[in-house]
């Protein structure tokens, strides 16, 4: 049986050729079996004792010369070229990644596809170059001393070592995060969260065939997150880094703040969820299917899973709009069923998706104004409800749709919420009071305000948790005074 | 208590009890409590679930209009529905946000709460019960078999010490639990029982004691009600051991809410077992929840008891129906098949009957075991952690 169960090397250190030899691997076997349109991967990864951390770090270290030696744009370049791997047809680097991201995402094939398009395009060289340029004026700024203000001169440091522990809720973000080190030029081990394991692999996998001098700055290598199994490792590399990124909820980062050294940084990358509001224009007749058709990709993409993903959609104008807008949503979300297929459904996403359901139809005949559509046995569900709030949705496609008089009222309905808000998708709203509403949301905890069909991919540059995503991994050293010719 | 004459029930706003005779609940009410009285030995005759199931959906489908158009969404009617396993289940988050009562009137006798803290709007799980008589008359035929199997049927007379580490129902009016042990502590409690919970301090660790000691020193075996909580909470209070008297018992409940348990089962029967003298073949779960009047014992003072306590299992009575459905698509799963915990309680007439919980379980043989909540990888996404920051953000 074992040799049937499909696995993926969840790891890899171009530093250390040796590993495979000296340290023990791991399997961990599907959480699931059976059922599945595409069989759950194993996952192997190297039993990593404090030793192992202590050497890997070592090997990191060692490497940091030639990453610093580098120009930040050559480092971009560099991994753009093993981006546009990912985006070829027919490349073996694309293929492979296609063919382990459902297994080991639970999303589907197709979905896959958009996902990794969408993420690959803002690895590629020029996407990066513009990220570099808009978080520090002059792409040289990683590399020298360049003029800064009145006179003094400013040059980019990052962090000699960092940790990243990533979530496996989206895939992509860990490789992102990958991306993001070495261009500050910081040597990274990144532990991937299970279900975004393949990107960050492979990725440094082309990286290691394209550029080894970079990629031996880099290790990707997966284990349990949250077991006491694992502990004395984290504690390892804890001990050693200087900056650690993390991704995920509020109790891991409660768990490794107290764990940090006094002088070992942390960017926390929290929770958060997004919302759509649709002005008038939106939904009038000509625009409704077209309105519907944006915000029913925004919903379905990642399933839900993403900090992007919109959980609520405000509608402007009488209740009869949003019904209206729920109908045709309710719509675009059926065709989407065949485009972008739904992935797998958890035990416990399944059970809330049916109280949501039943608890809407029973509101449904004691309220009017309450209506619920679904998918029956697909998981998509569009809720209306007049006087909602935004709420964190049970994923999988299910959304509210709430009607409001005007989208300045929609602040209120974010209440309690402020923490945890990351982007504002709008349609339909003029010119004219764009950035009134945008100044409104802002001080409301919106960290984005884009158009709906932006709100899936954010580009490589974007404020990230209202941060310069390379910017918050450096830090600034000034020189003063006459510098000789 | 001891002379006939019955409290106010917990919970009552009435001053005066009304004539039942005059509310259309009463007659159905009070056959259904001739039924209940009948104990949990035998089961119903051939048919018998589904006729007082229909009966039950019918009357409820006349008495409560919010669910009788929630069935006619569903294609559901009284000429339509055949069987109790065809009624539309209402699921248990629905009582957040909904009345749910089948009553004419409107005035109950009860409404219990659901634990936990509010959520926003929607609050708390409420549960209006127009009828205690029902809930009694459900819980205590059900409690005797499975918790006090030497004590006569129909008989009076029997006692037991009762020590409950829950609070009194008159501090807890809303609380099912307490309404539940109340109907015991007044049927077999006596002199010596008591209530050893303080809402808002906990236990009374030290009256407690005192109790188990007196208990051991008169030789009088102990009848314990415990939330596997207080229980925990008790015993982590690190008291001197008690020797119970042989023939002591508990009954323990909870932990299968949501998370999973902060003590294992094993761990905690272990220390009843040392700390209280009880023996784990002694300790009783019981499964229930505020949405259902009617409960679920493991039968392991009826004779089954497996020495793994993960072969236990729950028995419904006789006049509650469960099924277990597939989580996606809510098809019946057979026996050994892992889904979704769905009840249908004929002591739910004054509410909705037929309850979809979160609870995950599989079928053995009459009964089920109750399983954790969720298979395989924590909760993915953002969403599901963050209900919890939203409860927390609302709560402040």
């Amino acid at each position: 049986m074992a040799g049937e169960v499909p696995l993926f090397e969840a790891w890899c250190a171009p530093a250390w050729p040796g590993l495979r030899e000296s340290v023990a691997l791991r399997v961990l076997p599907p959480a699931r079996t059976g059922g599945e349109p595409v069989p759950e991967r194993a996952l192997s990864f190297p039993e990593l004792r404090p030793e192992h951390a202590r050497r890997l770090a070592d090997l990191l270290d060692a490497a940091r010369g030639a990453l610093r030696d580098r120009t930040a744009l050559d480092v971009a370049r560099a991994i753009g070229r093993v981006a546009e791997r990912m985006r070829a047809p027919g490349d073996p680097l694309r293929a492979e990644a296609l063919a382990e991201l459902p297994g080991t995402t639970g999303l589907s094939p197709e979905m896959c596809v958009a996902v990794l398009d969408g993420m690959a395009r803002d690895w590629t060289g020029d996407r990066l170059e513009t990220l570099i340029e808009a978080d520090f004026g002059d792409a040289g700024a990683l590399d020298r001393f360049v003029p800064g203000p009145a006179g003094a001169r400013l040059m980019a440091v990052g962090e000699p070592l960092a940790l990243h522990v990533c979530s496996g809720s989206v895939p992509g973000v860990s490789a992102t995060s990958l991306v993001r080190s070495l261009l500050v030029k910081t040597p990274v081990v990144l532990k991937p969260g299970r279900g975004d394991v393949v990107l960050p692999v492979l990725l440094l996998r082309g990286l290691a065939e394209e550029d080894p001098g970079i990629a031996r700055a880099a290790a990707v290598v997966y284990w349990p997150g949250g077991t006491g199994e694992w502990r004395a490792v984290e504690d390892a590399l804890l001990e050693r880094v200087d900056l650690v990124v993390a991704y995920g909820g509020d109790s891991l980062v409660a768990d490794l703040r107290p764990r940090l050294p006094a002088t070992t940084g942390l960017v926390a990358y929290h929770h958060r969820i997004s919302f759509v509001a649709l002005g008038r224009a939106a939904v009038a007749p000509d625009s409704l299917e077209g309105s519907a058709r944006d915000v029913a990709r925004a919903v379905a993409l990642f399933d839900q899973r993403g900090c992007v993903s919109p959980h609520a959609v405000f509608v402007e104008g009488a209740a009869a709009a949003a019904q209206e807008f729920a109908g045709a949503l309710a719509e675009a979300l059926a065709r989407l069923d065949r485009e972008l297929p739904p992935g797998r459904v958890e035990e416990a996403e399944a059970s809330a998706l049916q109280q949501l359901r039943g608890t809407a139809e029973l509101r449904a005949a004691a309220e009017a104004g309450v209506a619920v559509l679904s998918g029956g046995t697909s998981p998509w569900t569009v809720v209306v409800e007049p006087d909602g709030d935004l709420v964190p949705s049970c994923l999988n496609r299910a959304v509210r749709v709430v009607p409001v008089d005007d989208l300045t009222g929609v602040p209120a309905r974010l209440d309690g919420l402020s923490r945890h808000l990351q982007a504002a998708g709008l349609a339909g709203v003029e010119a004219a009071r764009r950035e009134a509403l945008a100044g409104a949301f802002a001080r409301a905890g919106v960290l984005r305000v884009c158009d709906v069909g932006e709100l899936p991919f954010p580009p490589a540059w974007w404020r990230h948790d209202g941060r310069g995503p390379l910017e918050v991994l450096v830090r600034w050293v000034e020189l003063e005074g006459e510098v000789g010719g | 208590m001891r002379d006939g004459t019955s409290p106010s029930p917990p919970g009552s706003t009435s001053s005066s009890r009304r004539p039942l005779v005059e509310t259309a609940l009463g007659p159905l009410a009070d056959e259904l409590i001739a039924l209940f009285g009948q104990g949990v030995s035998a089961p119903l005759p051939a048919a018998g679930l589904d006729r007082l199931a229909l009966r039950v959906f019918r009357y409820q489908l006349e008495h409560n209009p919010v669910y009788r158009r929630f069935c006619e969404g569903r294609g559901a009617t009284a000429a339509t529905v055949r069987s109790w396993t065809e009624i539309p289940p209402v699921p248990t988050t629905a009582f957040k946000h909904l009345p749910l009562l089948s009553a004419p009137g409107g005035e109950v006798d009860a409404v219990f709460r659901t634990s936990g803290t509010s959520r926003g709007r929607a609050g708390r799980g409420e549960h209006r019960v127009p009828d205690l008589r029902v809930y009694r008359a459900a819980a205590l035929p059900n409690f005797r078999a499975h918790l006090l199997p030497e004590a006569p049927s129909g008989g009076d007379g029997f006692t037991i010490r009762v020590l409950a580490l829950l609070p009194a129902p008159g501090d807890a009016p809303d609380s099912s639990l307490s309404a539940m042990a109340g109907f015991v502590m007044e049927q077999w409690g006596d002199e010596g029982s008591g209530w050893f919970v303080d809402v808002g301090t906990g236990v009374r660790s030290a009256d407690l004691d005192e109790a188990l000691d007196a208990a051991a020193r008169d030789r009088e075996p102990v009848l314990l009600l415990a939330t596997a909580f207080s229980l925990v909470h008790w015993l982590d209070g690190g008291r001197a051991r008690k020797a119970l008297p042989e023939g002591s018992r508990v009954m323990e409940t909870g932990g299968f809410k949501g998370r999973s348990r902060s003590v294992p089962r094993g761990e905690l029967y272990r220390a009843v077992e040392e700390r209280l003298g009880v023996p784990r073949s002694r300790i009783v779960n019981e499964y229930g929840m505020t949405e259902l009047l009617s409960q679920f014992y493991e039968p392991v003072l009826r004779g089954e008891a497996p020495r793994r306590l993960e072969e236990r299992r729950h028995v419904p009575p006789p006049w509650v129906g469960t099924q277990v459905l597939d989580s996606r698509s809510l098809e019946p799963l057979p026996e050994g098949r892992r889904g979704l915990l769905c009840h249908l309680d004929l002591a739910n007439v004054g509410s909705v009957a037929r309850i979809l919980t979160e609870d995950v379980g599989v079928a053995v043989g009459s009964g089920f075991r109750v399983l954790g909540r969720t298979e395989g990888a924590e909760p993915r996404g953002c969403s599901l952690a963050l209900e919890e920051i939203v409860e927390a953000a609302r709560g402040r």
